[in-house]
């Protein structure tokens, strides 16, 4: 079935970044499935309305549950956008070699992911409601909470970003910034995704 | 298959092997239906209502439906057993054809295989129109099924205040089940009617049926709900309809 | 697998040794359980207690679930799964010698018990894992067949056997999603399509650990309450649960990420990593059924994740996403439960029918019968399994308009099934069979799927569903489907592949004995149970009507064969794997690649990369 040919240890940077950017493009597959699912449980619990309890009417001790505007979830992914276009910024640095270009836009897009995070939390602290009061206040905390987690691991990859970035580790090949870039695009997409679904109450 | 490759220069259906197949083919294929067609029928023993003998009529005849496509895989596989065996360490010498292909045999197959699924759909969309005619008869009796751990209540909407854990039902006249659930999920299942629908908290659920035999029936759960589910059972006591209004009666309804 | 070692024993043998070298598995579960009782005795202590006027209490499982959650993170920082991301975040990336290390160069037997990236260690790793899980399995299984070997049930308790039934379940589920693709897709894929390793080395161990982090949590419910639920964890039944309940929701939520990095990770190594002149025409058959396998689990499993997620909130934070008392709904976790369900019925099936499609060529000695129809079959069977996750919620009520539509795309899925037994009995007609344990194997399956394919149809189908659901004959027809055909699958595998695993022959007289005792009483065992879900017998119970119990006793005596026969298997496998007869590189005289390597399979496979000409499955004596 086969011949063999000469020696090939050392494979390609472009190799290389093609095999990693189709990994995590496959891992975030997975995560949009997960993504999607929270908008069927969302509009799902919202049609269904079981019991009348998708937004309970003020009780005796509890008072009615008020839908939050969704325009706070809007701006974690405006500053998510911000943080995607930072890296792309960060990226053509990278491209054209430009080490303090790819350094300030690697920084202050890990700036982005941090702010967004504080600002989730912010957000989730001070909803006018808890968790357990109905169905929409559990769904605000589902939508809220992958924010968050979304917005952690963000965190994570850009300060690496940021450091390596620093360190002058892209000089010979960048094709991380780039696949960090493709993170960056669907942090942005799945936040307004879900900033979408809370319009809707 | 469709090729002929040794030496013989006859059409391929004339070929001794294939012959032969194709008797190994019928013999399986009535065989299959007959038999598994014959203990799907016996087990599931007698019906109670109309549907239940839809569904069991309808299993018998998907069974010969798919008798000749079991059929026809066993017998080429048997076939094959039979020719050329080889025991050892070694492999046997290379095959005698090495046909890798034969788009006309896969496009029979497909083409086959489409239509019997298309039966199949086809037929069990009628008999679940059939099924549902019970559902807008107007002068079905309503029943209100609520199951809770681990027991079944029914109530009797038309008489308000009859409640039973055991069913009541006068034969030959279509029932309707409104089913819902205080606790957990549940599944109101009456065995020899073939009919079933789970018991959802939160949600009322329909189904319904016409009893066609006098006799006591099973009232099963059909969805593990918790510790005792084995022991969720009732009965159902279809009863003339003399006998179910006196019973109504003895229950505190209006006959 | 056994290698010359030149130099052992380089962890810890010096104060200076590097923190890669030091951790192993016994790091793993010391850290594991030391931050598990830290978080149980910090979260006892921090939580405040549940007052009356909540209406949920949720303390007890927060305490559980934290504990669980401390195990979790201790383990994974104890194997030092963590060591690769924070060097990057640091930018001090592995060098050439630590990923040697990591790749268990010179390491012997102890690269078994540590974060090893080597694809043929996570094999060897996957394999055992598997037994060990299936034998877990087993005498859960056994446990329930005895309990209903009389009506009266008896001397189980009920909640202890709706426990035994509901972990018999899950955990036998988790065993047949990873019997092929892990110990074989690891090993064997690889070097069958001609790579040097997986294309992330670090994400397969990972996904390999987070498997045996998963088990301690769903063993730990026995002890906590068990399950009453069975394994599809409905709800609102599981928020009503005992603690042991939190145990399955870890255990699923660390599966479900395993099958994750394990989909990503194999679907880019077989897209990227071919070798040269390895087309998609050129690819082996049992590549395409890993990689559907795979690919399809990986959108499937993170909706399991979540629904999972929402449990773990609704028994501890007094979310209300199932409840119906506060808007919740038990429909929405059937939805969510049942779309990965579906599509998790072919992840198991499809590595085992693409195994033995791989191996029917070896054995009858002529071409793989419609290459073309296989993979269209393969890929027709993905696409249409995501579609049909509702026909297992035909009674539930939540949409009887849409029974119509689910019904035809389950049906339809027939179709493409049906391609993969003209496949194989295609490869089989005219050839010369060579009467091996997976020759024996192939005709098992065709038997086997056959009776759980038809026996599907009638279940596909509304009006008859609605006699059949919740029965014992859904219960017959699953294992005819995931055990007749998936586990015969995998225990071919086992039989064609160990010679290059092991270096040795797997014993044949052993090997023929056990399948014949298998086969024969899965057939008597499961046929037995057929009879009784037609009869009415609903499944999961503990007791039921003296009609059934001749069925029970013919399914409870099949189950003691099944039995004998795997303990029987498990002997030989041992016993060969010690001292089998030695096998030589290509005892099956086959034509895919992995066959071409030296056994044992040396570190990186090949020494140079191979060029591909042909496909596989060059056989038969003319050319046409």
């Amino acid at each position: 079935m086969s011949q063999e040919t000469t020696h090939a240890h050392h494979e390609h940077p472009d190799v290389v970044g093609s095999r990693n950017r189709l990994g995590v493009i496959l891992i975030i597959v997975a995560d949009v499935a997960m993504a999607l699912s929270i908008l069927f449980v969302y509009f799902y619990l919202k049609g269904q309305n079981v019991n009348n309890m998708w937004l309970p009417t003020a009780t005796e001790e509890v008072p009615a549950t008020v839908p939050v505007s969704s325009m706070g979830a809007f701006y974690i992914a405006i500053i998510s956008a911000f943080g995607m276009l930072l890296n792309g910024y960060a990226l053509k640095g990278a491209k054209a070699k430009n080490q303090s270009q790819l350094t300030l836009g690697a920084m202050i897009a890990f700036a982005m992911s941090v702010i967004g995070l504080v600002y989730q939390i912010q957000q989730m602290n001070s909803a006018p409601f808890t968790m357990r009061m109905g169905a929409y206040a559990s769904c605000y905390y589902l939508i809220a909470g992958l924010n968050a987690l979304h917005l952690a691991l963000t965190a994570f990859i850009s300060l690496g970003n940021w450091n390596r970035a620093r360190l002058g580790l892209y000089k010979t090949d960048h094709w991380h910034v780039a696949i960090i870039q493709v993170w960056w695009i669907w942090m942005t997409v799945s936040a307004a995704l879900g900033a979408f679904a809370l319009s809707f109450t | 298959m469709s090729q002929t490759q040794t030496q013989d220069k006859a059409p391929w259906w004339k070929r001794k092997d294939v012959k032969e197949t194709a008797t190994l083919w019928v013999i399986l294929s009535v065989l299959i239906g007959g038999l598994a067609g014959e203990v799907i029928a016996r087990s599931m023993g007698a019906p109670a209502s109309e549907t239940m003998e839809n569904t069991i009529r309808m299993m018998k005849i998907f069974t010969w439906v798919s008798a000749p496509v079991a059929g026809l895989v066993g017998a080429i596989a048997l076939k094959s057993l039979m020719q050329k065996r080889h025991y050892g360490d070694t492999p046997p010498a290379e095959s005698d054809h090495e046909i890798a292909n034969s788009p006309k045999a896969s496009a029979v197959w497909i083409v086959t295989s489409g239509l019997l699924c298309l039966f199949a759909l086809v037929f069990g969309m009628i008999v679940m129109q059939e099924d549902a005619k019970s559902l807008q008869a107007p002068n079905a009796i309503h029943v209100n099924v609520t199951g809770q751990q681990w027991l079944w209540n029914f109530d009797y909407p038309d008489n308000a205040g009859v409640r039973s854990h055991d069913l009541y039902l006068p034969v030959d006249r279509p029932v309707i089940f409104n089913v819902s659930a205080k606790d957990v999920k549940h599944s109101f299942w009456i065995v020899q009617m073939g009919v079933k629908v789970d018991a959802n908290p939160g949600y009322i659920t329909q189904t319904a049926v016409t009893p066609n035999k006098i006799g006591v029936f099973d009232v099963r759960c059909a969805e593990l709900c918790g510790l005792l589910h084995a022991y969720m059972q009732s009965q159902v006591h279809v009863v003339s309809q003399a006998d179910y209004d006196a019973w109504i009666k003895s229950q505190g309804g209006r006959a | 697998m056994t290698t010359t070692m030149d130099r052992t024993a380089s962890a810890g043998h010096s104060a200076k040794s590097p923190l890669i070298e030091k951790l192993n598995v016994f790091t793993a579960f010391g850290l594991g359980i030391i931050l598990a009782v830290v978080f149980y005795v910090l979260a006892a202590k921090l939580i405040p207690e549940d007052t009356d006027a909540m209406l949920i209490h949720t303390k007890h499982d927060q305490i559980i679930l934290l504990a669980m959650i401390g195990w979790f993170i201790g383990f994974m920082v104890g194997i030092g799964a963590l060591i690769g991301p924070f060097r990057w975040l640091l930018g001090k990336d592995l060098s050439h010698d630590e990923n040697m290390f990591y790749a268990g160069k010179d390491l012997g037997t102890k690269r078994y018990f540590r974060y090893t990236t080597d694809h043929k260690v996570v094999g060897i790793q996957y394999l055992v894992t598997t037994m060990i899980i299936f034998g877990v399995g087993g005498i859960l299984a056994m446990l329930i067949r005895t309990n209903l070997g009389n009506p009266e049930g008896g001397w189980i308790h009920p909640q202890a056997y709706n426990a035994i039934v509901g972990i018999h379940g899950i955990i036998m589920i988790v065993g047949t999603i990873i019997m092929i693709t892990g110990p074989f897709g690891n090993f064997v894929m690889p070097i069958m399509i001609g790579a040097r390793d997986m294309a992330f080395p670090r994400l397969n161990a990972l996904s390999f650990w987070l498997i045996v982090a998963a088990i301690p949590p769903i063993l730990s419910s026995f002890f906590l309450g068990g399950i009453m639920t069975g394994w599809t964890a409905y709800e609102p039944l599981a928020s009503e649960s005992p603690a042991g309940m939190d145990g399955y929701i870890m255990f699923i939520c660390i599966f479900a990420i395993s099958t994750m990095v394990a989909g990503a990770n194999i679907t880019a190594t077989v897209v990227r990593m071919r070798a040269r002149g390895m087309t998609w025409n050129r690819t082996p058959i049992f590549i395409y059924g890993v990689v559907a396998s795979v690919a399809l689990a990986l959108p499937a499993f993170p909706v399991f994740f979540l629904s999972q997620i929402m449990s773990a909130f609704d028994r501890a934070m007094g979310t209300t996403f199932y409840n119906p008392a506060g808007g919740g709904s038990g429909w929405l976790y059937e939805n969510l439960f049942w779309l990965m369900g579906h599509p998790e019925v072919y992840v198991i099936l499809l590595p085992a029918i693409g195994a033995l499609m791989e191996m029917a060529p070896v054995f009858t000695r002529r071409p793989l019968f419609s290459f073309n129809v296989a993979v269209m079959g393969i890929a027709g069977i993905c696409g249409l399994s995501a579609l049909v996750w509702a026909h297992h919620m035909y009674m539930s009520g939540w949409a009887p308009l849409l029974n119509g539509p689910f019904m035809l795309t389950t049906e339809l899925i027939s179709i493409p099934t049906g391609m993969l037994f003209l496949v194989l009995v295609g490869t089989l007609w005219r050839g010369r069979l060579w009467l091996t344990v997976p020759m024996a194997s192939i005709y098992a399956l065709l038997w086997n799927f056959m009776i759980g394919g038809i026996t599907g149809i009638y279940l596909s189908d509304v009006p008859a569903d609605g006699a059949l659901h919740g029965t014992m004959f859904v219960t017959a027809h699953f294992h005819y489907t995931l055990m007749g055909a998936g586990l015969t699958g995998a225990v071919a595998s086992l039989s064609y592949w160990f010679p290059k695993m092991t270096g040795r022959m797997l014993d044949r007289r052993l090997s023929w004995v056990s399948f014949w005792m298998v086969q024969i009483g899965f057939n008597v065992a499961f046929i037995g149970m057929f009879l009784v879900g037609l009869a009415g017998q609903p499944r999961r119970v503990e007791s039921y009507n003296a009609m059934f119990n001749r069925g029970n006793m013919v399914t409870t005596a099949g189950a003691y064969v099944i039995m004998t026969g795997m303990l029987i298997l498990l002997f030989a496998v041992v016993d060969s794997w010690r001292n089998g007869i030695k096998a030589s590189d290509n005892p099956w005289f086959a034509k895919t690649l992995e066959w071409s390597v030296p056994t044992p399979v040396p570190l990186e496979n090949f020494a140079t990369l191979p060029v591909v000409t042909t496909d596989a499955y060059g056989y038969g004596k003319a050319k046409s």
